[in-house]
């Protein structure tokens, strides 16, 4: 078990590409880190320079506490998953999970119960004698696992290790990575382009766009506090509403207007983003999260400033809820830059979203009232991106504040 | 499962479908069609060999008298064993197979470490080492005699001559650009993360050759040593000009020679031994190293 930690980590590629630009970041001893961001954000380059496979163009990447820029793979004992689970096609499950003990010399005793207890720990023991080209895609995921395990490396390495399984599977095997990874108290730094995965597994995620580290925190603190509009729109599952929208005050209450609606802003919102103040009469960007938007008629009490009227174009019937899409007249922003996980819907920049209560009444067509919880207001700087909060507390959650960037993820390997 | 699934594919959508089929024009027409193409080729392919068999049991005297006769006056099986023995065949023959064998090392032993050295390894200049190895396949052999002639007679370093010796055999084929590219492009098309995986695991680079590389390159390497075999069993030009001494000469080399002065009949049946071997280890060898067993599970999808 060690830390791991990049100090101003770069990869820069002879055509002067930077797929990864001086990351900072630092995995404590045991700790299940997530790096998600969508394809090319440089997450499996980061990982990939941490396993020794990718060389460190600039900054000094520290396994427990040494740095380990020119040391190989081999030396740096740490074991690694890949996507594709790179098994040895002619060695039986037993020979795959040997074979690092065997190069690292133990003896042939030690080797044995060592596959034997990590076959045991995934239920493998029924396979052991066979070819990997014979077993189902959950088995050889699992062999990769215990190719891992056996090791018993000072961290786990892991690329998008779950993308090849079926999505039942895939729930089934996350959790088992987990009470794995929880019972071994291994550095776990865990590479995933799926929000679900990131949000479910890690005990902190590591939010990247385009090579740039976002947000490093809990994944409430991420979820709740997004630092800037890339993650907001990232992180959740349907995307976070984004639109463009206005401060005034109206009648001694600051309002924010966006489309043809406006809604009062509460003093919990003030007291958490006593920036917001300066944005009086200036234009600021507005998220609202799907769930924070419900149906009148299941949220008694909503009054006129906290609620918005509006025409339901869409219904999804996902039978715990009812996603609700309807127009604004304002052309909204486009939620993430992750394109690819989008749902194009159409012209979809101006649709916005509710997660409303499995029995609402709304069908398609129909005007429809909703009310919005507008202490969960998200509000974000029109130029930066950057959320507006108060000063110094957001500053702590934030990481990277500085390079911040809204680009469009441009194609490079993830 | 997949083989299953691409075999119902093909059958279903065949050029012509089983409904057809059933109609007795096509089944007549085509079926017929299809059995006078086939025997067609069988005769074209397997004829000679079967008449060189059965002219290599015939009495001399029969071959003469009715060269095209299909089934001679009695087997004369004394013809094999002459050649063997009396024509010395089985000398040239066991130096045929020495020859074979030397250099389908030194070919195999050549094109992997440097397929895997141009492929795997990949140093800085290996881009220019590997143009180079394709220019020199567009270079034709005959052009190449005289210097490799000379090279051979003074190799360098050595002083010592290797004419006469299998060396000058063994080693020239080893220099075959054909194998290592052939042999190079596959294991370029090996997926990368198995490797990653052994250099994580702790393996260097002898390591990922012996105990990963290697033993998922059987396809190719059953192709190279085919090819290897084949072409060394059936080399005359090359070994007629370094092996002088009768004694060290192959078949090929020498069946020529002794032609005029053996007996017909017994000459075939050298004819036949030497051409069986190819044939035989062609067999085997298809059966066990050109299926692609290499790489299943390997990788998901």
């Amino acid at each position: 078990m060690a830390a791991i930690e990049f100090q101003g980590v770069s990869k820069i590629y002879p055509d002067g590409t930077r797929a990864v630009d001086s990351l900072d970041l630092t995995i404590n001893e045991g700790e299940f880190m997530v790096l998600v961001g969508p394809s090319g954000c440089g997450k499996t380059t980061a990982l990939r320079m941490v396993a020794g496979l990718e060389e460190i163009s600039e900054g000094a990447l520290l396994i427990g506490g040494h740095v380990v820029n020119d040391v190989s793979s081999k030396e740096r004992d740490i074991a690694m998953v890949f996507q594709n689970y790179a098994l040895y096609p002619h060695m039986t499950v037993a020979a795959n999970l040997g074979f690092g003990l065997k190069l690292r010399k133990l003896s042939r005793d030690e080797v044995r119960s060592r596959v034997q207890r990590a076959a045991a720990t995934l239920g493998l023991e029924p396979y052991l004698h066979r070819k990997p080209g014979a077993l189902s895609g959950g088995q050889r995921q699992r062999v990769a696992m215990g190719r891992a395990i056996v090791r018993e490396p000072r961290a786990y390495l892991m690329d998008e290790p779950l993308s090849n399984l079926d999505a039942k599977l895939r729930v089934q095997v996350r959790a088992e990575i987990q009470k794995i990874q929880r019972t071994l108290g291994v550095t776990t730094i865990y590479v995933t382009h799926d929000q679900t995965e990131a949000m479910t597994m890690g005990d902190r995620i590591a939010v990247m766009s385009d090579g740039a580290l976002q947000q490093v925190d809990t994944p409430e603190q991420v979820y709740r506090r997004p630092a800037n509009r890339f993650v907001a729109g990232f992180i959740g599952s349907p995307a976070m509403n984004i639109v463009n929208a206005r401060l005034t005050r109206v009648n001694g209450n600051l309002i924010v207007r966006f489309g043809e609606h406006s809604l009062e802003i509460d003093d919990e919102v003030l007291a958490e983003r006593p920036a917001l103040l300066a944005y009086e009469g200036k234009s600021v960007i507005l998220g609202v999260r799907p769930e924070d938007l419900e149906d009148v008629a299941f949220a008694p009490g909503g009054s006129n400033e906290r609620t918005i009227v509006t025409v339901c174009t869409l219904r999804e019937t996902l039978g715990s809820e009812v996603l609700v899409h309807f127009p604004l007249a304002e052309p909204a922003q486009d939620a993430t830059d992750a394109g690819e996980l989008i749902e194009p819907l159409g012209d979809a920049s101006s649709i916005f979203v509710a997660r409303v209560h499995p029995e609402t009444k709304v069908r398609e067509g129909e005007s429809l009232r909703l009310a919005v919880d507008t202490r969960r207001l998200h509000f974000f700087e029109p130029e930066s991106g950057l959320a507006i909060y108060g000063d110094d507390d957001a500053a702590a959650s934030r990481n990277g504040r500085e390079r911040v960037q809204l680009q469009p993820a441009s194609g490079l390997g993830s | 499962m997949i083989r299953r699934s691409r075999r119902s594919v093909s059958t279903g959508h065949a050029l012509i479908s089983p409904a057809d089929w059933r109609r007795p024009g096509v089944r007549w027409g085509l079926g017929g069609a299809q059995v006078l193409l086939l025997v067609g080729l069988v005769v074209i392919g397997l004829g000679p060999l079967l008449w060189l068999a059965k002219s290599a049991i015939t009495p001399t005297l029969d071959t003469l008298s009715h060269p095209m006769a299909l089934f001679p006056h009695g087997a004369a099986w004394n013809n094999l064993r002459e050649a063997w023995t009396n024509v010395h065949v089985g000398r040239y023959f066991w130096n045929t197979v020495a020859l074979a064998i030397g250099s389908w090392l030194s070919q195999i032993v050549i094109a992997t470490t440097a397929g895997f050295a141009l492929s795997v390894l990949r140093p800085k200049y290996a881009a220019v080492i590997n143009a180079l190895l394709l220019t020199t396949l567009f270079v034709p052999a005959v052009v190449l005699l005289v210097p490799l002639y000379i090279e051979i007679v003074h190799p360098p370093f050595i002083h010592h001559s290797f004419i006469d010796s299998y060396w000058a055999i063994w080693l020239p084929a080893g220099a075959s650009a054909f194998n290592v590219v052939v042999v190079k492009r596959f294991f370029d098309n090996l997926p990368r993360e198995i490797f990653e995986a052994a250099r994580i695991d702790g393996a260097g680079p002898f390591r990922l050759f012996v105990a990963v590389v290697l033993p998922m390159s059987r396809p190719i390497l059953g192709v190279v040593s085919v090819f290897a075999v084949l072409a060394s069993w059936k080399d005359f030009l090359w070994p007629l000009l370094v092996l002088t001494n009768p004694d060290r000469q192959p078949l090929s080399v020498r069946l020529p020679n002794i032609q005029s002065q053996t007996e017909l009949g017994v000459f075939l049946a050298a004819l036949l031994i030497a051409s069986l071997v190819p044939i035989i280890g062609f067999l085997v060898f298809q059966r066990s190293f050109l299926r692609g067993t290499g790489l299943g599970g390997a990788l998901k999808g």
